[in-house]
């Protein structure tokens, strides 16, 4: 038994070797050593440590590729700023009668390149921003991507994201780190370092995100929820009525939102904003505020004035780059017994006013905060509470002995 | 000698921490000019290395003020600084991206929730030193921020100030607080088709006209008035903004009509009002089952053993039906009354169209799963039986010649057996499916109060 699974580790681990050795033999080794993320494979290595023993005479001359000419003004000779060696870029925007738009690189003299990669039309159409990206395998390390961040000088990127589609690059919202520039003219690495190129990238991708942020915003008014509900607030009996399976697509049906409810019964609500809150309020996370009966209670103030509501009442720093809330909301939820402490602190600073049979306005608003101030409203909306008579109504919800929603938040209090 | 440097050092500290923290960037920045600035960049080994190339920095004033500082990346990378509180900044803000100035040099860092810098660049003035590490930079700018945002009191007062101002200006003009109004109207943004318990909400807003003809709208129909501008006492739905919805319980739509009421904040005899008739005819499933085994500690204390739990059985209901006319249309309608006797709880009141569908379910609950069996014991758990169903009574009145209610009160299932420890153990028993409720029907005068 024990030989056996010998046998089948050093197989396994044979298999691994090989199918490494696979992928690595596809790409370029200057962009692949230049991410330092892909280990070399068995044939690569041989040839990178004959390479670097000659590193100080450079990858050969690609100086011919300088005579070629096409529309994107890319082709030429390169040098890179970490990897000193020459290399060579051609733009191919048709192949085979079919438009391809490939950016070609080459770092040994060959009819064919080491390295094909594919140009993001969209970007370059919308935006003429130059990116092109090749998967090389599906993790985030053999993911190879390249922008143009001046004329004749590209960054190459690094990014935190595993495949998605072998034909769509890394996506925007991806971390992008450049690992090193590329340069027609090594004279312009005096200008272009890493830092200031990742600092040019930061500015692109700002601009393209920008642009998606608007392509979404127009994908979402095809909704009516969204449309009827940007900058307020829907309210309904369980957090399943709020949710949606899919990133910006909100599907759920505005017939389950509701606009009363039985006080202490499970109330969600989920925000749905004009603007994600990071385009609109950068630098700023969420806070939401209570109001019902003349008293407000506000989230981050709470947080602040104990250390029981600090441990109860976590701050709201996701989703500041969606247009409404992932997860909804609850002031309270009987089916879990989770309850949004600030809700709490609302119903007990106001249980002397409330009365069996009336109804009462709950105003709740979401904000951009920052720096201690709740600096503009990003969402508002009103839902009526009635506290319901009988042994079973509100009063067993908010002031039974045991479970109450006050009850429990007075008996913690006092603890 | 040495006790007493000690002391004096520690005076001297403790007053320029707190001299610091008191300093707006206004009053530091008196010391820095525009110019060229020494970068130093924190590197991964977290230890600030100085960049070859010296960054251009220009100060936009406003009166003593700075109101802007722009950061010439690399010289060529424009990024434009803004004060967070004109007047009292404690940083300038670009993106996520703060710039505090302290002592010689501005720090370039990022700000959590959680009141922490993180330095990215320290940008050393022109004849400036710069010799700190990461962590301690870190340190200074927080301590210096969070120091200026007590005293930015004043300043916040005043841009709040300043803000409110310009809200009230806005509602003002748009508001009809002290215009002549001949008349106020309620306008439906779409006509809806349903009009009954469980029904879309009715979206409407408010139309003003003006005496001089102008008209004004709510925001709901491309216009700007308020809605604080308006008292709503609504009739049958619910009293809110924007949307209603037709209330759950009928004895709250007493003439089977809903009524759209506003009355303006600012002239009280105007007035406007639309009834909109119920329509009856929205399908409603009421649910009062069992409770499932997985959820019996949620109503009771249990024994967490390997058997599964018990479901619960459905509450006993009685059901009254009555026929009457439609107030508004004359049309037959049902009333319904769902009453729970388990708990002696009123659960439902409905008036629906004779064909429109009322799904009662008091279902018993399903029991829950065997969980695995122990390492000591040949079989797995046995499953928790499930729940009987409930028992309802329908007492129809007299005056009912058609109702469509379906019962569902079937007993829950019983949970399956749990797998055994070993694979040559035997499964646990499954549970017992739970009784049938039983259905039964009266015909007697009913009197319904709603």
């Amino acid at each position: 038994m024990k030989k056996q699974t010998v046998f089948t580790a050093i197989l396994s681990a044979f298999l691994m070797i090989g199918i490494s050795n696979t992928a690595n033999a596809q790409f370029g080794k200057k962009l692949k050593a230049a991410s330092g993320a892909i280990k070399l494979g068995k044939k690569a290595k041989k040839t990178s440590n004959k390479s670097s023993s000659k590193k100080s005479k450079g990858g050969g001359s690609f100086s011919s590729f300088n005579s070629e000419t096409d529309e994107m003004a890319i082709s030429g000779e390169y040098f890179g700023l970490k990897d000193t060696r020459a290399f060579g870029f051609k733009f191919v925007k048709e192949s085979e009668g079919k438009i391809v738009n490939e950016l070609h690189y080459w770092e040994k003299k060959a009819e064919e390149p080491q390295l094909k990669l594919q140009l993001k039309e969209s970007y370059f159409t919308k935006h003429q921003v130059k990116l092109f990206f090749k998967w090389m395998s599906a993790s985030a390390s053999g993911y190879v991507e390249i922008i143009e961040i001046a004329p004749g000088v590209f960054a190459q990127i690094k990014s935190d994201r595993t495949i998605n589609n072998y034909d769509t690059p890394s996506p925007l919202d991806a971390s992008r780190t450049v690992i090193d520039v590329m340069a027609k003219n090594k004279s312009d690495f005096d200008t272009w370092d890493i830092e200031t190129a990742q600092a040019k990238v930061d500015m692109i991708l700002t601009t393209l995100k920008s642009a998606n942020s608007d392509k979404i915003k127009k994908k979402l008014m095809r909704f009516d929820v969204y449309k009827n509900y940007k900058g307020k607030i829907a309210f309904a009996k369980g957090t399943n009525y709020l949710r949606n399976q899919k990133s910006n697509q909100p599907t759920e049906k505005e017939s389950n939102f509701v606009t009363k409810r039985e006080l202490g019964a499970t109330l969600a609500f989920k925000p749905y904003f004009e603007q994600p809150l990071a385009a609109s309020h950068p630098g700023s996370w969420f806070n939401i505020t209570y109001e019902m009966l003349g008293e407000k209670t506000d989230r981050e103030v709470l947080r602040k004035s104990s250390t029981k509501f600090s441990k109860n009442i976590p701050q709201i720093d996701k989703d500041q780059e969606k247009f409404y809330f992932w997860y909804p909301k609850v002031t309270v939820n009987t089916s879990n017994n989770i309850a949004d402490y600030a809700f709490l602190e609302l119903l007990r600073k106001t249980q002397d006013k409330l009365q069996a049979g009336n109804t009462y306005d709950l105003k709740v608003t979401v904000w951009a905060f920052k720096d201690g101030e709740n600096i503009d409203p990003v969402a508002t909306g009103t839902v009526q509470l009635e506290y319901t008579a009988g042994e079973n109504g509100t009063k067993k919800l908010l002031f039974d002995p045991i479970k109450g929603w006050i009850t429990v938040l007075e008996d913690y209090l006092d603890e | 000698m040495k006790p007493l440097t000690i002391i004096v050092t520690l005076f001297l500290l403790f007053v320029s921490t707190v001299l610091l923290g008191q300093e707006s960037q206004n009053e530091i920045l008196k010391n820095f000019t525009s110019g060229q600035y020494n970068v130093y960049k924190l590197n991964s080994k977290k230890k600030f290395e100085k960049i070859k190339k010296a960054w251009p920095i220009e100060f936009t004033k406003n009166g003593s003020n700075v109101s802007k500082v722009l950061v010439k990346r690399a010289g060529i990378l424009d990024e434009l600084f803004e004060a967070d509180i004109p007047g009292y900044p404690a940083y300038f803000a670009f993106k996520n991206f703060r710039l505090s100035f302290i002592e010689d040099y501005a720090v370039y860092y990022e700000w959590n929730g959680k009141q922490q810098a993180k330095t990215k660049y320290v940008l050393v003035k022109p004849g400036g030193s710069f010799n700190e590490g990461f962590e301690s930079i870190n340190k200074d700018v927080a301590t210096y921020a969070i120091a200026t945002f007590k005293n930015q009191t004043g300043a916040r007062a005043n841009v709040k100030e300043a803000k409110a101002e310009l809200a009230e200006a806005e509602r003002k003009v748009n508001s009809l607080e002290g215009k002549s109004v001949s008349k106020i109207e309620i306008q439906l943004v779409s006509k809806p088709s349903i009009v009954a318990h469980f029904s879309e909400a009715i979206k409407y807003g408010v139309v003003a006209t003006l005496k001089d003809g102008s008209i004004l709208k709510t925001p709901n129909l491309g216009g700007k008035i308020p809605w604080d501008d308006f008292i709503l006492s609504h009739e049958g739905a619910s009293n809110t903004i924007d949307e209603v919805r037709v209330d759950e319980n009928a004895a709250n739509i007493p003439n089977d009509m809903i009524k759209l009421k506003i009355t303006s904040k600012y002239h009280s005899s105007l007035k406007a009002s639309k009834s909109i008739n119920t329509t009856n005819n929205l399908s409603i499933q009421v649910n009062q089952n069992g409770f499932w085994g997985w959820e019996r500690h949620k109503y009771m204390t249990v024994f967490q053993g390997v058997d599964g739990q018990h479901a619960g059985r459905a509450d006993n209901l009685v059901v009254k039906v009555k026929t009457v006319s439609h107030k508004q249309t004359g049309v037959k309608i049902n009333k319904i009354q769902i009453y729970n006797t388990t708990d002696d709880k009123l659960v439902a009141q409905y008036k629906l169209l004779p064909s429109t569908e009322l799904i009662i379910n008091a279902k018993g609950g399903q029991g829950d799963k065997g969980k695995k069996g122990r390492k000591s014991e040949n079989k797995g758990g046995n499953g928790g039986n499930g729940g009987a169903g409930g028992k309802v009574t329908i007492i129809k009145d007299p005056s009912v010649s058609k109702c469509n209610i379906t019962i569902n009160n079937h007993g829950g299932r019983g949970g399956n057996g749990g797998a055994p420890y070993y694979s040559t153990g035997i499964k646990g028993n499954s549970g017992v499916s739970g009784d049938n409720g039983k259905i039964s029907n009266q015909v007697k005068t009913v009197t319904l109060n709603f």
